[in-house]
């Protein structure tokens, strides 16, 4: 080997040591600079809901777009970054946004890169269940820094948990489900029925909602299934499964890819799916779901995701105009999507928040969150969402119904609208009750504040008339 | 030995002990977050990919399940600790028992499941050793996730509020699991030296340079290599307990297949050959993975369209070390060395251990 080759071969490692100090020092340095109020967006760049990285960055900074004077720096990608954010006198900055996984070691990992190295004081997220346990037990032990979930579905972090620094302003998963119990047994007249739910936090929240409400109104759940989340082959969940004669119907809480694949095995098990037996969970019509598992299952119920898509209301086409018009197109202009929607409205809360405490930051900015939100696809009280002593929303739900639209294409439809739903489910839910798992919730009959109150929803309006 | 190899060796008993001292002195000298995640997180990742190397440089196996036993001795010691919290936030069995005991059933439940391990994967070597580790990894990890009595996707959390007394509150007092990783490193690293001059590591390096003489000379080499994987599982067992402490919380996603991998990149990195290695590596690993996405650089790569994530920007720099340096930045040090001994003129070998897939 010629002595060139060697000099080159000792360099070429010492200038990308070189290369790796300097931004070592230029990142410090930014680090270091002036005192604003510091803003961290968290959410996933990879895993399943990879997916969800830039509208859930649009839908967050569409908010200080509209409401403190941010500047999108491209409006196609919303990750490139947002100047000139003001609340009042006080400068924000996004000082970076969090790369998850929906594993709890990156979330756990990327909270503290954001919270401690970025010396955020704010963070606006993360996405998934797990993260946002994860999150919740990092808050306990820093009460000074805040955190509004963007969009997580699982209960503990504002019921078990519930730390005095963690605020949402959305439903959990449970709440979303609200109301769909209900439809089963009034509309289909279901009156036992199967559920088969993904084996972790969010599955069991999720599932735990549907429970919840079927139960409450009088429907019995006679089998909980449960395939790990990763599953591929349901084959052997199916077979654990009574057979479509011996129940009235399945509910479905199966995420990612195992939507399809769970309904295939049944499908070969049991012969054609037959849409009246079969309800599922927002994973059913959302997240990719909507191309491949909706079109077998037109005309079946669908829980929702707290949102309102294609609801006709003044607030409700407000809020889609806002985002279209600071990020025209995001998440291919379906602003009704929960991952906008409630990265939007938590940002829109923190604004309000600072506004209220002047810029101030810890106790302050958390005595001075706002305790109600105008958000888009609410309806009771004149549109406001509350939250509960936990800092949690208190959210109308929107059932829905997979129909075929008029040019062929599959999608889904408001059908109920159920207001004014807690956490709790009217006390069925508690702090000192075990967090939902596979047999928490147990299956009892309720009286829930929404039940008998759920309203016929036809063409995104909202009729008098109730669900029977 | 020449002027310059002792020369060298001067060097880096200096360069130790004065990185030691700004170790210690690392509160003092560098701000909260350097010592509280960079500093820990480096020393624990070091412990485990040191475990990797120890087998690697000493035993020639290269073993994919280091970051499996680290996850093992977190998740038994997070089902044993952890008890019923009034809301049930956290999963596992909640056993609730005795933080010390805990602690040390998770440390020898690790190594026993090292020493069986081992056991069975001691007659095979290269590539079918790697990939015997492999599927321990891969069976620990589905295990973890698919047995929702002792984990579950979400895994459990809250663990560090359950420490030994003599260990002290990892949640409040600032520093302490830092200093406490420092010591566990210093006596790993230790211990490892030690090992490697006994009569046991000195066959071990026998076995891993000619496996069929030391068996014709009598020594037992499934033994020795069995030992060795169950040491090795023990010193993960280290690392694991120190991350439970830092995390709070273990999931399957710690011991994963790019976890895994991702240790497996630090060793090399640091240099498969040399201990110091295993924390040169972490802190370089640990260091880009921190500072990269929000630099310049990702910015530079995303323009030109490959992509600034961290994955592209640490594929690149494991990709340039594979080439220029296969035996890692550590390697690297050896060659500046040796760079500036042939300026002096021949000189005798010297035997330095040699990474497994080096040898002849």
């Amino acid at each position: 080997m010629s002595h060139l080759t060697r000099r080159w071969k000792l360099l070429l490692p010492f200038g990308v040591i070189a290369v790796a100090a300097s931004i070592v020092i230029s990142t410090s340095l930014a680090a270091s600079q002036a005192r604003e109020v510091r803003v961290a967006i968290m959410t996933d760049c990879k895993g399943a809901f990879g997916f969800g990285y830039e509208p859930d960055i649009g839908g967050a900074q569409a908010a200080f777009a509209q409401y403190a004077g941010g500047k999108a720096k491209n409006p196609k990608k919303p990750s490139a970054g947002m100047t000139g954010i003001k609340v009042g006198s006080t400068s924000v900055k996004i000082v970076g946004y969090g790369c998850g996984d929906d594993t709890v070691p990156t979330a756990v990992k990327e909270t503290r890169r954001l919270m401690e190295q970025l010396k955020a004081d704010v963070m606006i997220g993360p996405l998934s269940g797990d993260e946002a346990v994860s999150v919740a037990n990092y808050a306990k032990t820093h009460p000074t820094k805040t955190f509004v979930i963007g969009t997580a579905g699982s209960q503990d972090p504002t019921l078990q948990i519930a730390p005095k620094n963690v605020f949402r302003y959305h439903g959990d998963g449970a709440q979303w489900n609200a109301g769909i119990g209900e439809i089963a047994y009034k509309k289909l007249g279901w009156r036992n029925a199967a559920i088969v739910m993904d084996d972790y936090s969010f599955g069991w929240t999720s599932g735990a909602g549907i429970i919840a409400d079927f139960c409450a109104i009088g429907g019995k759940i006679t089998k909980r299934v449960f395939p790990p989340l990763g599953t591929t082959d349901y084959a052997s969940y199916i077979q654990q499964l009574p057979g479509p004669d011996q129940i009235d119907g399945y509910f479905w809480v199966v995420g990612g890819t195992g939507t399809g694949a769970s309904l295939t095995a049944f499908e070969q098990a049991n012969g054609a799916l037959k849409p009246s037996q079969h309800i599922g969970n927002l994973f059913f019509a959302f997240l990719g779901a909507d191309k491949v598992v909706a079109p077998k299952v037109v005309g079946s119920y669908v829980g929702g995701f707290g949102t309102g898509p294609g609801l006709k209301t003044k607030q409700a086409k407000a809020y889609e105009a806002v985002v279209a018009k600071h990020y025209p197109g995001l998440n291919g202009g379906n602003y009704a999507d929960g991952f906008v929607y409630n990265y939007y409205n938590a940002a829109w809360a923190f604004i309000r928040g600072l506004q209220s405490s002047a810029g101030q930051l810890g106790a302050k900015l958390q005595a001075s969150m706002p305790k109600t939100n105008a958000s888009g696809y609410e309806v009771s009280d004149n549109g406001i969402v509350k939250l509960d002593g936990n800092r949690q929303a208190i959210q109308d739900q929107y059932p829905l119904q997979i129909v075929k639209n008029a040019d062929g294409s599959v999608g889904t439809v408001v059908v109920g609208y159920v207001p004014n739903v807690d956490q709790s489910f009217g006390g069925l839910f508690k702090k000192t009750s075990p967090a939902p798992g596979r047999t928490q919730p147990p299956c009892v009959k309720k009286k829930l504040p929404w039940q008998g109150k759920i309203k016929v929803v036809k063409n995104g309006v909202i009729t008098n008339a109730v669900i029977k | 030995m020449t002027g310059v190899a002792t020369t060298k060796l001067y060097v880096e008993r200096a360069i130790g002990a004065g990185l030691l001292a700004v170790a210690a002195l690392a509160p003092v000298i560098v701000n909260d977050y350097w010592v509280d995640v960079i500093l820990t997180q480096v020393l624990i990742v070091g412990i485990a990919a040191l475990s990797l190397i120890f087998l690697s440089a000493y035993g020639g196996m290269v073993s994919l399940a280091q970051t499996a036993l680290m996850g093992i001795a977190g998740f038994i010691l997070g089902n044993m600790v952890t008890e019923r919290a009034p809301g049930g936030e956290t999963k596992g069995l909640l056993l609730g028992w005795d933080p010390t005991l805990s602690l040390v059933l998770a440390i020898l439940g690790t190594t026993v499941i090292g020493l069986i391990f081992g056991a069975v994967a001691s007659r095979s070597l290269g590539i079918y050793f790697l990939m015997i580790t492999l599927t321990y990894s891969v069976i620990a990890f589905y295990f973890v996730g698919q047995v929702t009595v002792v984990s579950g996707f979400s895994g459990i959390a809250g663990i560090n509020g359950y420490t030994p007394g003599f260990i002290g509150d990892m949640v409040n007092d600032r520093y302490r699991l830092y200093y406490i990783a420092l010591l566990v490193a210093l006596a790993v690293y230790g211990t490892v030296r030690f090992i490697v001059r006994t009569p046991f590591g000195l066959a071990l390096q026998g076995i891993r340079d000619e496996p069929v003489r030391m068996g014709s000379l009598g020594y037992t080499v499934p033994l020795h290599r069995t030992l060795a994987f169950g040491l090795s599982a023990f010193f993960a067992s280290l690392a694991g307990v120190l991350l439970v402490w830092w995390q709070g919380q273990i999931a399957p996603g710690d011991i994963g297949l790019q976890t895994t991998l991702e240790l497996l990149i630090v060793a090399v990195i640091g240099g498969l050959g040399r201990l110091e290695g295993a924390f040169i590596g972490a802190f370089a690993f640990i260091v880009i993975n921190n500072y990269i996405r929000d630099s310049w650089l990702t910015d530079l790569l995303d323009t030109v369209g490959i992509g600034g994530s961290f994955n592209t920007i640490i594929g690149l720099i494991f990709l340039a070390i594979v080439i220029v340096s296969p035996d890692g930045l550590m390697g690297l040090w050896d060659r500046l060395w040796g760079f500036l001994r042939q300026t002096e003129g021949p000189d005798e070998p010297t035997v330095t251990p040699q990474p497994a897939g080096q040898q002849g």
